[in-house]
């Protein structure tokens, strides 16, 4: 299956643009996807993903920019491209009365290399569900056909967006394995989504993207060691005290108060948390609970746009 | 072969779907058991007579409905788009759209067929090659046209709306619905632009008459050419998405599907005149099976058609030619018999000579004049029709009692020549073309047509020749009351 050798760029995205009449959907995005990794676009509805990923697909045409895709232009070399890519869209529709395994049948008989049916059936997970119609099936159920019909070609990069959007937590995880197991199997997959969670669990590389534009990009671990915001200290005392004297404690880089507790940015936080002990000890005051949690994509997504995340 | 793959699953799904075996398989055989019970009374002549617009129906139904709703709701719904992510072409979502839509016509009409043999006895004049000819022609070229509708339509809302329109005006202006031959004449003008009129009035010609096909190759032809359109321009306007819309500038392209019926209604407007033809067929409602062996029977309401005429020296004893001579004129005419006739009869007459100015209006005069014999059931009767070929100049026809020359009004209201000279009966001009053509007199384009109305009894058709001086021709077949 893999053709190029490993590490080696398999997706190449330069200085691309999309304009939607006055909206400008992409403005000068770049980023490269690197051989047997999953890479994750993570942004709010309406960042430029879903765009992003159909003009992979070669389902659209960019304004301008270059795109490479498994080394062929999607634009120009589509029907060749779609031989070597598999794409799960936001939402599959299929004809009501049609059957699981007719499904997967049909999609196979399309290209030139197929994978086997009733191994796709197994490993999603829909042998009882084969002869069902597309119309009886639950959410979940359509989504691991809609995986299933994305893997039907036995493609080398496989481009899910939002894989997990309206499921509930179980079937959501049920995908996170299927995710991991592409991983294991060294197939390159891009994957798009609004849940932050699912990019830090999911994703060896994450581009964070906001009104069109790349704001942030690189492992999670690497983008949470460059937040500047420290880690964050969830701090319950005894008596109220002043959001102005927390700020002069030792290492406090920001902090806001919610729901009767103190919310700290701290770095370094050995250091701060010394000194929140002295400065209680010092104004009679008495820590009644402390919670330590480090950065996430969450915040690093709150750093670069000055917004949270829409769930 | 994704093409067919698509078409096979398509018809699984039809199969599975209870409104669409309704409407695929049920619904057709309600409209023929309409037809011919209600319309056509069991009798097996007129069945095979409402076939044709009974499988012109379904075959629309499918293009405009079917085919055509289906595209645009395979889009609307979103189902498209996964198709879109394989290496499919558009050509090949609208081929297999094509060829499932034409598996499925073809069990229809063997149903309909089998239908109308079995429980109405209708006879089968038509050969297998010519009906599945006749049915694939028109499939293709109605899915041109579901195809077409699909393609300029933004959403469903507004794809029920042109084939609304579409259906509408084919379903009761085309002989669809009601018999062309019963429908005012400028009706039957208009339906000349319409290809369901083709597809039903070639059924009806095949059904009703055993008309070789040929006879309607042009019809063919254009159907033909108009399924190619709408699959090219469907092919151009391909849209996979609901979000892509079409231009209102693009839409407009659309216009070029009806060229073809736009050049064949001219034409038949002008030049082919087919409704005497489909008069013919459907004049022979009602005369049974058994009528079809018996020649005379087949030609109802008939004055003359030369065929029983042996020799010229008959025709001078039937027909009377009168000239200017009499005025000190020197115009010249002679009739004889002419073989064969019109489209394919034994005889037919000819009238030809030299026509001289005239000696006081400058214009020469020559009549040819026979008397006939108004049926009892003349109220029935809206005119004379008949026939016609030659030169093209002016000639007039109309009717009078014998040895009457009502005065007064001399031209028809409708159609008179500037040229033609003043006559003292009431008539309307025509002017031949070199292939045959049917001419009709209809009692209500004439003046007057009170006192000059078909009643029973003899009456006197005329046929004149006037106008610049210079040779004549004009052959005349097959006339008849209508």
């Amino acid at each position: 299956m893999a053709s190029l050798e490993e590490n080696s760029v398999l997706v190449s995205v330069q200085k691309l643009h999309k304009h939607y009449g006055d909206l400008a959907a992409l403005r000068d995005v770049s980023f490269d996807i690197l051989q047997g990794e999953v890479f994750g676009l993570l942004g709010p509805n309406g960042a430029g993903k879903t765009t992003t990923i159909e003009i992979l697909e070669g389902l659209r045409q960019p304004d301008s920019g270059s795109v490479r895709v498994c080394g062929l232009d999607p634009a120009q070399e589509s029907m060749t491209l779609k031989e070597r890519i598999g794409a799960q869209l936001q939402s599959t529709v299929l004809p009501d009365k049609m059957r699981v395994d007719e499904a997967l049948h049909l999609f196979a008989g399309f290209y030139r290399h197929s994978a086997s049916v009733e191994m796709l059936l197994e490993r999603f997970g829909l042998e009882a569900k084969r002869h069902t119609f597309f119309e009886k099936l639950s959410g979940g159920q359509k989504q691991r056909l809609a995986l299933a019909l994305a893997l039907v070609n036995d493609p080398e990069l496989v481009l899910l967006d939002e894989p997990t959007v309206g499921l509930d937590p179980q079937l959501r995880r049920e995908i996170y394995t299927l995710v991991e197991n592409l991983r294991g199997e060294g197939r390159t997959v891009l994957l798009t989504t609004h849940y932050i969670e699912e990019a830090e669990r999911l994703c060896d590389r994450v581009a964070i993207i906001d009104q069109g534009q790349l704001v942030a990009l690189g492992t999670p671990r690497e983008l949470i060691a460059r937040s500047g915001r420290g880690t964050r200290l969830e701090v319950r005392l005894a008596k109220p005290v002043g959001l102005d004297r927390l700020r002069l404690i030792e290492g406090v880089l920001d902090c806001h108060e919610a729901e009767g507790a103190y919310f700290l940015h701290a770095q370094p936080v050995t250091v701060t948390i010394a000194a929140l002990v002295r400065f209680l000890e010092s104004s009679d005051n008495a820590l009644v609970d402390l919670h330590i949690a480090r950065p996430s994509l969450e915040d690093i997504f709150v750093e670069m746009t000055g917004r949270r995340m829409e769930h | 072969m994704p093409t067919l793959r698509i078409a096979l699953l398509t018809i699984r799904l039809v199969m599975r779907t209870k409104v669409a075996l309704f409407f695929t398989f049920l619904f057709p055989l309600v409209f023929l058991f309409a037809y011919a019970g209600l319309i056509a009374h069991g009798n097996p002549s007129i069945v095979a007579y409402m076939f044709g617009p009974v499988v012109t129906l379904n075959i629309m139904g499918s293009g405009f409905w079917g085919l055509g709703m289906q595209s645009v709701m395979q889009r609307e719904r979103g189902s498209l788009r996964r198709y879109r992510l394989a290496p499919i072409r558009p050509r090949t979502m609208l081929l297999s759209n094509l060829l499932a839509n034409y598996l499925l016509q073809l069990p229809t009409i063997a149903l309909l067929l089998f239908s109308a043999m079995i429980f109405f006895h209708m006879p089968m004049k038509i050969g297998w090659v010519t009906l599945w000819v006749l049915v694939t022609v028109g499939t293709f070229a109605f899915a041109g046209f579901g195809l077409t509708i699909a393609s300029v339509a933004n959403t469903m809302q507004e794809a029920q709306i042109y084939n609304n329109v579409a259906w509408v005006t084919l379903l009761f202006l085309s002989g669809v619905t009601f018999p062309l031959p019963v429908l005012p004449h400028w009706i039957q003008r208009l339906a000349m632009f319409f290809p369901s009129t083709y597809l039903v009035t070639t059924f009806q010609g095949a059904m009703a008459q055993a008309e070789p096909l040929l006879d309607h190759w042009m019809e063919m032809l254009v159907l033909v050419t108009s399924g190619v359109f709408g699959l090219l321009f469907a092919m151009k306007l391909f849209r996979w998405e609901k979000e892509e819309r079409i231009p209102t500038k693009a839409k407009l392209w659309s216009g070029v599907l009806a060229l073809p019926f736009l050049g064949m209604g001219l034409w038949m407007n002008t030049r082919a005149n087919p409704t005497g033809m489909w008069a013919r067929s459907y004049n022979l409602l009602g005369q049974g099976p058994a009528a079809a062996s018996n020649p005379e029977a087949e030609k109802p309401n008939l004055i003359e058609d030369f065929d029983g005429i042996q020799a010229s020296e008959e025709l001078l004893r039937r027909w009377q030619v009168s000239t200017d001579s009499g005025a000190a004129g020197q115009s010249m005419a002679e009739i004889s018999l002419l073989t064969p006739g019109a489209e394919g009869s034994k005889h037919a007459m000819r009238l030809k000579g030299h026509l001289a100015p005239g000696p006081k209006n400058g214009q020469g005069y020559v009549s040819a004049q026979c008397e006939v014999q108004v049926p009892a059931n003349a109220k029935g009767l809206r005119g004379i029709e008949f026939e016609a070929r030659g030169e093209s100049r002016v000639y007039q026809v109309g009717y009078h009692p014998p040895n009457a020359a009502p005065s007064g009004s001399s031209t028809s209201a409708a159609s008179a020549s500037a040229n033609a000279a003043a006559l003292p009966f009431p008539a309307i001009s025509f002017v031949p073309g070199e292939a045959w053509q049917n001419v009709r007199v209809p009692v209500a384009w004439l003046a007057n047509p009170a006192s000059h109305g078909l009643a029973a009894g003899p009456w006197v058709l005329e046929v004149v020749v006037t106008g610049p001086p210079g040779e004549f021709n004009l052959d005349l077949d097959e006339i008849r009351f209508y």
